[in-house]
Protein backbone atom coordinates (compact mmCIF):
# COMPACT_ATOMS: atom_id res chain seq x y z
CA UNK A 1 0.00 0.00 0.00
CA UNK A 2 1.24 3.60 -0.67
CA UNK A 3 3.89 2.72 -2.64
CA UNK A 4 4.86 3.60 -6.42
CA UNK A 5 2.89 1.43 -8.97
CA UNK A 6 4.71 2.51 -12.23
CA UNK A 7 8.55 0.77 -12.26
CA UNK A 8 11.15 2.70 -13.16
CA UNK A 9 11.48 1.64 -16.82
CA UNK A 10 7.85 3.20 -17.21
CA UNK A 11 8.48 6.10 -14.90
CA UNK A 12 10.76 6.44 -17.78
CA UNK A 13 8.42 6.04 -20.92
CA UNK A 14 5.72 8.55 -19.60
CA UNK A 15 8.52 11.08 -18.68
CA UNK A 16 9.53 10.09 -22.54
CA UNK A 17 6.03 10.18 -24.08
CA UNK A 18 5.01 13.51 -22.27
CA UNK A 19 8.19 15.11 -23.92
CA UNK A 20 7.34 13.79 -26.84
CA UNK A 21 3.87 15.28 -26.99
CA UNK A 22 4.62 18.81 -25.93
CA UNK A 23 7.26 19.04 -28.44
CA UNK A 24 5.33 17.58 -30.91
CA UNK A 25 2.53 20.63 -30.05
CA UNK A 26 5.61 22.99 -29.49
CA UNK A 27 6.80 22.61 -32.76
CA UNK A 28 3.57 23.58 -34.19
CA UNK A 29 3.22 27.03 -32.37
CA UNK A 30 1.31 25.82 -29.65
CA UNK A 31 1.15 27.39 -26.27
CA UNK A 32 1.07 25.30 -23.50
CA UNK A 33 -1.41 26.57 -20.44
CA UNK A 34 -1.96 26.06 -17.05
CA UNK A 35 -5.35 25.35 -16.14
CA UNK A 36 -7.21 25.25 -12.19
CA UNK A 37 -8.18 22.24 -11.62
CA UNK A 38 -11.55 23.16 -9.81
CA UNK A 39 -14.09 24.27 -12.11
CA UNK A 40 -17.18 26.14 -11.09
CA UNK A 41 -19.91 23.90 -13.18
CA UNK A 42 -19.20 20.46 -14.26
CA UNK A 43 -19.60 19.12 -18.05
CA UNK A 44 -23.10 18.41 -18.95
CA UNK A 45 -22.74 15.17 -20.31
CA UNK A 46 -25.86 13.06 -18.80
CA UNK A 47 -22.90 9.57 -18.53
CA UNK A 48 -20.54 11.52 -16.75
CA UNK A 49 -20.03 12.30 -13.31
CA UNK A 50 -17.61 14.89 -11.67
CA UNK A 51 -16.30 15.20 -8.17
CA UNK A 52 -17.87 18.19 -6.42
CA UNK A 53 -15.36 19.87 -3.83
CA UNK A 54 -16.04 21.71 -0.99
CA UNK A 55 -14.33 23.34 1.73
CA UNK A 56 -13.55 22.31 5.80
CA UNK A 57 -16.72 24.08 6.74
CA UNK A 58 -18.53 21.73 3.97
CA UNK A 59 -19.45 24.45 1.96
CA UNK A 60 -19.52 24.09 -2.37
CA UNK A 61 -16.35 25.38 -4.30
CA UNK A 62 -17.06 23.53 -7.13
CA UNK A 63 -15.93 20.55 -8.91
CA UNK A 64 -13.26 18.59 -9.93
CA UNK A 65 -12.51 19.12 -13.82
CA UNK A 66 -13.65 16.16 -15.93
CA UNK A 67 -11.78 17.90 -18.94
CA UNK A 68 -10.06 21.28 -19.36
CA UNK A 69 -12.38 22.33 -22.24
CA UNK A 70 -13.92 25.12 -20.43
CA UNK A 71 -11.43 26.85 -19.67
CA UNK A 72 -9.36 25.94 -22.69
CA UNK A 73 -12.38 27.40 -24.96
CA UNK A 74 -12.32 30.78 -22.88
CA UNK A 75 -9.16 31.37 -22.97
CA UNK A 76 -9.10 30.81 -26.71
CA UNK A 77 -11.70 33.27 -27.11
CA UNK A 78 -9.91 35.48 -25.41
CA UNK A 79 -6.53 34.48 -27.39
CA UNK A 80 -7.04 32.97 -30.30
CA UNK A 81 -4.05 30.99 -30.48
CA UNK A 82 -3.02 27.27 -30.68
CA UNK A 83 -3.17 26.23 -26.90
CA UNK A 84 -2.59 23.19 -25.22
CA UNK A 85 -3.42 21.87 -21.43
CA UNK A 86 -1.57 19.01 -20.01
CA UNK A 87 -3.00 18.07 -16.60
CA UNK A 88 -5.12 15.90 -14.61
CA UNK A 89 -8.70 15.17 -15.17
CA UNK A 90 -11.16 13.75 -12.84
CA UNK A 91 -14.02 11.43 -13.49
CA UNK A 92 -16.05 9.85 -10.92
CA UNK A 93 -17.40 5.91 -10.98
CA UNK A 94 -14.84 5.28 -13.72
CA UNK A 95 -12.61 2.26 -12.62
CA UNK A 96 -11.24 -0.57 -14.38
CA UNK A 97 -8.62 -2.03 -16.35
CA UNK A 98 -9.25 1.08 -18.73
CA UNK A 99 -9.92 3.46 -16.53
CA UNK A 100 -9.01 5.51 -13.00
CA UNK A 101 -10.83 8.24 -11.61
CA UNK A 102 -8.40 10.67 -11.94
CA UNK A 103 -5.67 10.22 -15.31
CA UNK A 104 -3.64 12.84 -17.43
CA UNK A 105 -5.28 14.44 -20.16
CA UNK A 106 -3.74 16.68 -22.91
CA UNK A 107 -5.95 18.85 -25.10
CA UNK A 108 -5.02 21.17 -27.40
CA UNK A 109 -7.00 23.54 -29.26
CA UNK A 110 -6.14 25.06 -32.88
CA UNK A 111 -7.81 28.04 -34.51
CA UNK A 112 -8.11 27.75 -38.00
CA UNK A 113 -10.76 28.72 -40.84
CA UNK A 114 -9.61 26.38 -43.59
CA UNK A 115 -11.53 23.04 -43.33
CA UNK A 116 -11.06 22.78 -39.32
CA UNK A 117 -12.36 19.05 -39.58
CA UNK A 118 -9.70 17.53 -41.85
CA UNK A 119 -6.61 19.53 -40.81
CA UNK A 120 -7.52 18.17 -36.98
CA UNK A 121 -7.74 14.06 -38.67
CA UNK A 122 -4.46 15.06 -40.22
CA UNK A 123 -2.94 16.48 -37.06
CA UNK A 124 -4.02 13.39 -34.87
CA UNK A 125 -2.97 11.00 -37.86
CA UNK A 126 0.63 12.98 -37.52
CA UNK A 127 0.73 13.14 -34.04
CA UNK A 128 0.46 9.02 -33.50
CA UNK A 129 2.45 8.96 -36.83
CA UNK A 130 5.41 10.68 -35.02
CA UNK A 131 5.36 9.68 -31.74
CA UNK A 132 4.56 6.17 -31.79
CA UNK A 133 5.52 2.96 -34.06
CA UNK A 134 1.92 2.22 -35.03
CA UNK A 135 2.06 4.38 -38.80
CA UNK A 136 -0.58 6.63 -39.56
CA UNK A 137 -3.66 5.89 -37.99
CA UNK A 138 -6.64 4.73 -41.00
CA UNK A 139 -9.46 7.09 -41.28
CA UNK A 140 -12.93 5.38 -41.48
CA UNK A 141 -16.71 6.56 -41.11
CA UNK A 142 -19.02 5.77 -38.21
CA UNK A 143 -21.58 4.77 -40.12
CA UNK A 144 -19.21 2.39 -42.31
CA UNK A 145 -18.44 0.46 -39.13
CA UNK A 146 -21.92 0.65 -37.63
CA UNK A 147 -23.21 -0.78 -41.35
CA UNK A 148 -20.39 -3.59 -41.59
CA UNK A 149 -21.41 -5.20 -38.09
CA UNK A 150 -25.13 -4.68 -38.06
CA UNK A 151 -26.38 -4.00 -41.65
CA UNK A 152 -27.64 -1.05 -41.18
CA UNK A 153 -27.24 2.84 -41.30
CA UNK A 154 -26.61 4.12 -37.91
CA UNK A 155 -28.14 7.17 -38.60
CA UNK A 156 -31.31 6.34 -40.16
CA UNK A 157 -31.23 3.46 -37.38
CA UNK A 158 -34.24 4.11 -34.53
CA UNK A 159 -34.17 2.88 -30.85
CA UNK A 160 -36.36 -0.22 -32.29
CA UNK A 161 -33.84 -1.02 -35.32
CA UNK A 162 -31.84 -1.64 -32.51
CA UNK A 163 -32.91 -3.40 -29.36
CA UNK A 164 -32.90 -6.79 -30.90
CA UNK A 165 -29.08 -7.05 -31.29
CA UNK A 166 -29.02 -5.14 -27.53
CA UNK A 167 -30.93 -8.04 -26.29
CA UNK A 168 -28.51 -10.45 -27.31
CA UNK A 169 -26.11 -8.62 -25.03
CA UNK A 170 -28.19 -7.06 -22.07
CA UNK A 171 -31.56 -9.31 -22.43
CA UNK A 172 -34.78 -8.02 -23.47
CA UNK A 173 -35.69 -6.14 -20.41
CA UNK A 174 -32.69 -4.47 -20.63
CA UNK A 175 -32.33 -3.54 -23.35
CA UNK A 176 -36.17 -2.20 -24.47
CA UNK A 177 -34.94 0.52 -21.53
CA UNK A 178 -32.37 1.86 -23.60
CA UNK A 179 -32.71 5.26 -25.64
CA UNK A 180 -30.73 5.47 -29.07
CA UNK A 181 -27.60 6.89 -27.56
CA UNK A 182 -27.52 4.31 -24.91
CA UNK A 183 -28.09 1.63 -27.91
CA UNK A 184 -25.20 3.03 -30.07
CA UNK A 185 -23.34 3.09 -27.16
CA UNK A 186 -23.28 -0.31 -26.20
CA UNK A 187 -23.32 -1.63 -29.51
CA UNK A 188 -20.46 0.23 -30.96
CA UNK A 189 -18.34 -0.29 -27.84
CA UNK A 190 -18.87 -3.66 -27.40
CA UNK A 191 -18.92 -5.08 -31.15
CA UNK A 192 -17.21 -2.78 -33.20
CA UNK A 193 -14.45 -0.70 -30.80
CA UNK A 194 -12.69 -4.20 -30.27
CA UNK A 195 -11.70 -4.21 -33.78
CA UNK A 196 -10.41 -1.12 -34.04
CA UNK A 197 -6.36 -1.55 -33.90
CA UNK A 198 -5.01 1.91 -35.14
CA UNK A 199 -8.52 3.58 -36.47
CA UNK A 200 -10.07 7.65 -36.44
CA UNK A 201 -13.35 6.95 -36.63
CA UNK A 202 -15.04 9.90 -37.81
CA UNK A 203 -18.92 11.20 -38.56
CA UNK A 204 -20.88 10.43 -35.52
CA UNK A 205 -24.44 10.14 -34.79
CA UNK A 206 -25.84 13.62 -34.51
CA UNK A 207 -27.38 12.38 -31.09
CA UNK A 208 -23.67 12.17 -30.11
CA UNK A 209 -22.57 15.52 -30.83
CA UNK A 210 -21.21 16.86 -27.23
CA UNK A 211 -20.06 20.03 -28.06
CA UNK A 212 -19.22 18.95 -31.56
CA UNK A 213 -20.58 21.02 -34.95
CA UNK A 214 -22.98 19.11 -36.89
CA UNK A 215 -22.60 18.39 -40.64
CA UNK A 216 -24.47 16.77 -43.48
CA UNK A 217 -22.64 14.09 -45.09
CA UNK A 218 -24.36 11.61 -47.77
CA UNK A 219 -27.65 13.69 -47.26
CA UNK A 220 -27.68 12.82 -43.05
CA UNK A 221 -26.55 15.05 -40.49
CA UNK A 222 -23.82 14.11 -38.19
CA UNK A 223 -21.56 14.54 -35.18
CA UNK A 224 -18.55 16.32 -36.44
CA UNK A 225 -16.23 13.95 -34.20
CA UNK A 226 -13.06 12.22 -34.55
CA UNK A 227 -11.90 9.53 -32.32
CA UNK A 228 -8.63 7.69 -32.03
CA UNK A 229 -8.55 4.22 -31.27
CA UNK A 230 -5.91 1.66 -31.01
CA UNK A 231 -5.55 -1.76 -30.04
CA UNK A 232 -9.44 -1.13 -29.44
CA UNK A 233 -9.67 1.65 -26.68
CA UNK A 234 -10.12 4.73 -27.28
CA UNK A 235 -7.39 7.25 -27.25
CA UNK A 236 -8.14 10.51 -28.17
CA UNK A 237 -11.49 12.36 -29.14
CA UNK A 238 -11.59 15.67 -31.70
CA UNK A 239 -14.13 18.07 -31.96
CA UNK A 240 -15.04 20.52 -34.87
CA UNK A 241 -16.20 23.00 -32.04
CA UNK A 242 -19.27 24.46 -31.53
CA UNK A 243 -19.18 28.31 -31.36
CA UNK A 244 -23.12 28.76 -31.55
CA UNK A 245 -23.88 30.06 -28.07
CA UNK A 246 -27.79 29.37 -28.94
CA UNK A 247 -27.22 26.03 -29.97
CA UNK A 248 -24.78 25.44 -27.29
CA UNK A 249 -27.21 25.88 -24.97
CA UNK A 250 -29.90 24.34 -26.48
CA UNK A 251 -27.44 21.67 -26.07
CA UNK A 252 -26.97 22.27 -22.59
CA UNK A 253 -30.80 22.35 -22.06
CA UNK A 254 -30.79 19.11 -23.53
CA UNK A 255 -28.42 17.35 -21.20
CA UNK A 256 -30.34 18.93 -18.43
CA UNK A 257 -33.57 17.10 -19.22
CA UNK A 258 -31.46 13.94 -20.27
CA UNK A 259 -30.19 13.87 -16.80
CA UNK A 260 -33.69 14.46 -15.33
CA UNK A 261 -35.03 11.52 -17.39
CA UNK A 262 -32.57 9.22 -16.36
CA UNK A 263 -32.84 10.45 -12.30
CA UNK A 264 -29.42 11.83 -12.18
CA UNK A 265 -27.78 14.49 -10.47
CA UNK A 266 -29.17 17.95 -12.08
CA UNK A 267 -25.87 20.14 -12.51
CA UNK A 268 -25.62 24.17 -13.24
CA UNK A 269 -25.36 25.13 -16.32
CA UNK A 270 -21.42 26.16 -17.78
CA UNK A 271 -22.62 29.90 -17.64
CA UNK A 272 -18.57 31.15 -18.15
CA UNK A 273 -18.45 28.77 -21.05
CA UNK A 274 -22.04 30.32 -23.03
CA UNK A 275 -20.36 33.88 -22.35
CA UNK A 276 -16.75 32.85 -23.38
CA UNK A 277 -19.05 31.35 -27.03
CA UNK A 278 -21.46 35.06 -26.78
CA UNK A 279 -17.72 37.16 -26.95
CA UNK A 280 -16.98 34.43 -30.06
CA UNK A 281 -15.31 31.66 -30.19
CA UNK A 282 -12.78 31.47 -32.83
CA UNK A 283 -13.56 28.46 -36.05
CA UNK A 284 -11.30 25.79 -33.83
CA UNK A 285 -10.93 22.39 -33.62
CA UNK A 286 -10.08 20.91 -30.10
CA UNK A 287 -8.51 17.36 -29.37
CA UNK A 288 -8.45 15.24 -26.21
CA UNK A 289 -6.45 12.74 -25.32
CA UNK A 290 -5.94 10.17 -22.98
CA UNK A 291 -2.47 10.35 -22.20
CA UNK A 292 -2.24 7.30 -19.67
CA UNK A 293 -4.56 5.16 -22.33
CA UNK A 294 -1.51 5.95 -24.74
CA UNK A 295 1.11 4.78 -22.79
CA UNK A 296 0.08 1.52 -22.15
CA UNK A 297 -0.58 1.28 -26.05
CA UNK A 298 3.03 2.43 -26.60
CA UNK A 299 4.45 0.40 -23.82
CA UNK A 300 2.26 -2.83 -24.24
CA UNK A 301 1.13 -2.35 -20.77
CA UNK A 302 -1.85 -4.76 -19.95
CA UNK A 303 -3.24 -2.53 -17.34
CA UNK A 304 -3.66 0.94 -17.27
CA UNK A 305 -2.83 1.50 -13.30
CA UNK A 306 0.63 -0.23 -13.92
CA UNK A 307 1.59 2.97 -16.30
CA UNK A 308 0.55 5.64 -13.71
CA UNK A 309 2.53 7.02 -11.13
CA UNK A 310 0.72 5.96 -8.30
CA UNK A 311 -3.01 4.47 -8.26
CA UNK A 312 -5.86 3.64 -5.12
CA UNK A 313 -5.28 6.39 -3.29
CA UNK A 314 -8.13 8.09 -3.98
CA UNK B 1 -33.92 -10.98 -1.52
CA UNK B 2 -30.03 -9.54 -1.93
CA UNK B 3 -29.06 -8.62 -4.72
CA UNK B 4 -25.35 -6.67 -5.86
CA UNK B 5 -25.11 -3.99 -7.51
CA UNK B 6 -22.28 -4.18 -10.96
CA UNK B 7 -19.87 -2.07 -8.78
CA UNK B 8 -19.51 -4.36 -6.55
CA UNK B 9 -19.19 -7.36 -9.51
CA UNK B 10 -15.82 -9.25 -8.44
CA UNK B 11 -14.58 -13.04 -9.45
CA UNK B 12 -16.05 -15.37 -7.81
CA UNK B 13 -19.46 -13.28 -6.52
CA UNK B 14 -22.44 -15.60 -6.71
CA UNK B 15 -25.27 -14.28 -8.62
CA UNK B 16 -28.35 -15.51 -9.89
CA UNK B 17 -29.07 -15.60 -14.15
CA UNK B 18 -32.65 -16.28 -14.93
CA UNK B 19 -33.17 -18.93 -11.87
CA UNK B 20 -29.82 -20.63 -12.26
CA UNK B 21 -26.63 -19.85 -9.93
CA UNK B 22 -24.02 -18.75 -11.13
CA UNK B 23 -20.42 -17.50 -10.47
CA UNK B 24 -18.62 -14.19 -12.22
CA UNK B 25 -15.73 -15.31 -14.19
CA UNK B 26 -14.20 -12.30 -15.47
CA UNK B 27 -15.40 -8.62 -15.13
CA UNK B 28 -14.90 -5.33 -16.84
CA UNK B 29 -15.92 -1.97 -16.70
CA UNK B 30 -16.49 -0.79 -20.41
CA UNK B 31 -17.08 3.11 -20.91
CA UNK B 32 -16.65 4.98 -23.90
CA UNK B 33 -15.84 8.26 -22.98
CA UNK B 34 -19.23 10.23 -23.99
CA UNK B 35 -21.47 7.41 -23.33
CA UNK B 36 -23.34 4.84 -20.50
CA UNK B 37 -21.03 2.68 -18.77
CA UNK B 38 -21.52 -1.02 -18.56
CA UNK B 39 -20.08 -4.23 -17.30
CA UNK B 40 -19.36 -7.04 -19.66
CA UNK B 41 -19.08 -10.06 -17.58
CA UNK B 42 -17.72 -13.61 -17.93
CA UNK B 43 -20.35 -15.86 -16.12
CA UNK B 44 -20.34 -19.31 -15.54
CA UNK B 45 -23.45 -21.13 -14.60
CA UNK B 46 -22.90 -23.54 -12.09
CA UNK B 47 -25.60 -26.39 -12.71
CA UNK B 48 -24.44 -26.72 -16.05
CA UNK B 49 -20.70 -25.48 -15.87
CA UNK B 50 -21.39 -23.63 -19.32
CA UNK B 51 -19.63 -19.90 -19.34
CA UNK B 52 -21.46 -17.41 -20.66
CA UNK B 53 -20.63 -13.73 -21.73
CA UNK B 54 -23.21 -10.91 -20.48
CA UNK B 55 -23.48 -6.63 -20.39
CA UNK B 56 -24.79 -5.06 -17.56
CA UNK B 57 -25.49 -1.47 -17.24
CA UNK B 58 -23.78 -0.43 -14.86
CA UNK B 59 -25.32 0.50 -11.91
CA UNK B 60 -27.85 -2.00 -12.67
CA UNK B 61 -28.19 -4.68 -9.53
CA UNK B 62 -28.78 -8.62 -9.76
CA UNK B 63 -29.79 -10.76 -7.25
CA UNK B 64 -27.29 -12.58 -5.46
CA UNK B 65 -27.54 -16.63 -5.48
CA UNK B 66 -27.57 -18.19 -1.96
CA UNK B 67 -24.51 -20.36 -2.95
CA UNK B 68 -21.99 -21.15 0.07
CA UNK B 69 -19.37 -24.05 0.17
CA UNK B 70 -19.15 -26.04 2.77
CA UNK B 71 -16.38 -28.95 3.89
CA UNK B 72 -18.28 -31.91 4.50
CA UNK B 73 -17.12 -35.58 5.03
CA UNK B 74 -18.91 -38.36 3.04
CA UNK B 75 -20.87 -41.21 5.38
CA UNK B 76 -22.46 -43.54 2.64
CA UNK B 77 -24.24 -43.76 -0.16
CA UNK B 78 -28.34 -45.86 0.04
CA UNK B 79 -28.23 -45.83 -3.50
CA UNK B 80 -30.04 -43.24 -4.75
CA UNK B 81 -28.48 -40.66 -2.24
CA UNK B 82 -24.78 -39.53 -1.22
CA UNK B 83 -24.56 -38.61 2.18
CA UNK B 84 -22.60 -35.99 3.67
CA UNK B 85 -21.87 -34.68 7.30
CA UNK B 86 -20.81 -30.73 8.00
CA UNK B 87 -17.14 -31.29 9.42
CA UNK B 88 -18.06 -28.18 12.00
CA UNK B 89 -19.36 -30.15 14.87
CA UNK B 90 -22.77 -29.99 13.99
CA UNK B 91 -23.18 -33.36 12.59
CA UNK B 92 -25.72 -31.26 10.18
CA UNK B 93 -26.20 -33.68 6.69
CA UNK B 94 -26.93 -33.11 3.18
CA UNK B 95 -28.33 -35.61 0.90
CA UNK B 96 -26.63 -35.27 -2.97
CA UNK B 97 -28.24 -36.54 -6.13
CA UNK B 98 -26.20 -38.97 -7.96
CA UNK B 99 -26.80 -36.44 -10.64
CA UNK B 100 -25.29 -33.86 -8.15
CA UNK B 101 -22.47 -36.34 -7.58
CA UNK B 102 -22.03 -37.19 -11.14
CA UNK B 103 -18.64 -38.55 -12.20
CA UNK B 104 -17.36 -37.42 -8.51
CA UNK B 105 -18.67 -40.69 -7.86
CA UNK B 106 -15.61 -42.24 -8.55
CA UNK B 107 -13.75 -40.43 -6.01
CA UNK B 108 -16.18 -40.64 -3.11
CA UNK B 109 -14.41 -42.23 0.07
CA UNK B 110 -15.78 -42.77 3.46
CA UNK B 111 -14.32 -40.44 5.75
CA UNK B 112 -12.82 -38.18 3.11
CA UNK B 113 -13.48 -34.50 3.46
CA UNK B 114 -15.25 -32.94 0.24
CA UNK B 115 -16.58 -29.23 -0.49
CA UNK B 116 -20.20 -29.13 -0.85
CA UNK B 117 -21.50 -26.36 -2.69
CA UNK B 118 -24.89 -25.90 -1.33
CA UNK B 119 -27.63 -23.85 -3.42
CA UNK B 120 -30.42 -22.76 -1.64
CA UNK B 121 -29.70 -25.22 0.77
CA UNK B 122 -29.42 -28.12 -1.65
CA UNK B 123 -26.28 -29.90 -2.86
CA UNK B 124 -25.47 -28.54 -6.10
CA UNK B 125 -22.00 -29.94 -7.02
CA UNK B 126 -19.35 -31.67 -4.63
CA UNK B 127 -16.08 -31.17 -5.24
CA UNK B 128 -13.26 -33.61 -4.42
CA UNK B 129 -9.73 -32.92 -2.86
CA UNK B 130 -6.90 -31.98 -5.55
CA UNK B 131 -5.37 -35.63 -4.44
CA UNK B 132 -6.71 -38.48 -2.84
CA UNK B 133 -5.51 -41.70 -1.38
CA UNK B 134 -7.25 -44.95 -2.29
CA UNK B 135 -6.27 -48.46 -2.24
CA UNK B 136 -5.65 -50.74 -5.41
CA UNK B 137 -8.19 -53.98 -5.37
CA UNK B 138 -7.66 -55.10 -8.90
CA UNK B 139 -4.25 -55.01 -10.77
CA UNK B 140 -2.23 -57.20 -13.10
CA UNK B 141 1.02 -58.80 -10.91
CA UNK B 142 3.55 -56.72 -10.39
CA UNK B 143 6.49 -57.24 -12.04
CA UNK B 144 9.51 -58.06 -9.18
CA UNK B 145 12.31 -55.60 -9.29
CA UNK B 146 10.86 -53.57 -12.41
CA UNK B 147 10.97 -49.92 -9.74
CA UNK B 148 11.66 -47.95 -12.41
CA UNK B 149 11.01 -48.48 -15.37
CA UNK B 150 8.64 -46.71 -17.76
CA UNK B 151 5.31 -49.12 -18.60
CA UNK B 152 2.22 -49.23 -17.03
CA UNK B 153 -1.09 -51.03 -16.65
CA UNK B 154 -4.27 -50.37 -15.35
CA UNK B 155 -5.25 -50.45 -12.11
CA UNK B 156 -8.94 -50.73 -10.19
CA UNK B 157 -9.50 -48.92 -6.86
CA UNK B 158 -11.20 -48.85 -3.71
CA UNK B 159 -13.91 -46.47 -5.07
CA UNK B 160 -14.44 -48.23 -8.55
CA UNK B 161 -11.94 -45.85 -10.19
CA UNK B 162 -9.67 -47.20 -12.62
CA UNK B 163 -5.76 -45.72 -13.37
CA UNK B 164 -3.02 -46.37 -15.26
CA UNK B 165 -0.10 -47.10 -12.43
CA UNK B 166 3.38 -48.18 -13.09
CA UNK B 167 4.42 -51.89 -13.73
CA UNK B 168 5.30 -52.50 -10.20
CA UNK B 169 2.14 -51.44 -8.42
CA UNK B 170 0.28 -54.51 -6.45
CA UNK B 171 -2.72 -54.81 -5.15
CA UNK B 172 -3.42 -54.12 -1.86
CA UNK B 173 -1.41 -50.37 -1.71
CA UNK B 174 -2.32 -47.80 -1.13
CA UNK B 175 -2.15 -44.77 -4.17
CA UNK B 176 -2.06 -40.92 -4.51
CA UNK B 177 -4.14 -40.01 -7.20
CA UNK B 178 -4.66 -36.28 -8.47
CA UNK B 179 -8.51 -36.46 -8.76
CA UNK B 180 -8.56 -33.10 -11.59
CA UNK B 181 -6.76 -35.52 -13.92
CA UNK B 182 -7.33 -38.83 -12.53
CA UNK B 183 -3.42 -40.02 -13.13
CA UNK B 184 -1.29 -41.64 -10.52
CA UNK B 185 0.77 -39.28 -8.43
CA UNK B 186 2.92 -42.15 -6.22
CA UNK B 187 2.77 -44.65 -3.42
CA UNK B 188 1.23 -43.04 -0.27
CA UNK B 189 3.50 -42.43 2.24
CA UNK B 190 2.69 -44.93 5.23
CA UNK B 191 1.15 -43.26 8.62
Amino acid sequence: MGRPTATINMLEARASLLAKLRSFLEARQSLEVDVPVIATAPASDPWLDSFTVHDPAGFHIGYLLSSPETYLKRLLSEHPYPLHSIGKAYRANEDGPQHAIEFTMLEWYRPTAERPFEEMICEMQDLIETLTEFGRPEVVSYRELFNSVFGLNPHDAEANDLVQFASDLLGSKAAATMDLDSLLNVLFATKVEPHLVNHIVIDFPVIQSALARTGIVDGKSVAKRAELYIGGSEIANGYYELSDVVEQSERFEKDHHRREALHRPILPTDQALLNALKKGLPESYGVALGVDRLLKVVTNAKTLSECMTFTGHL
Amino acid sequence: MASFSTNEFKSGLKILMDGDPCTIVENEFVKPGKGQAFNRVKIKNLKTGRIVEKTFKSGDSVEAADVMDLDMEYLYTDGDFYHFMMTDGSFEQHAAETKVVGDVVKWLKEQEIYVITLFNGAPLAVTPPNHIELEVIETDPGLKGDTAQGGSKPAILSTGATVNVPLFIEVGEVLRIDTRTGDYVSRAIKK
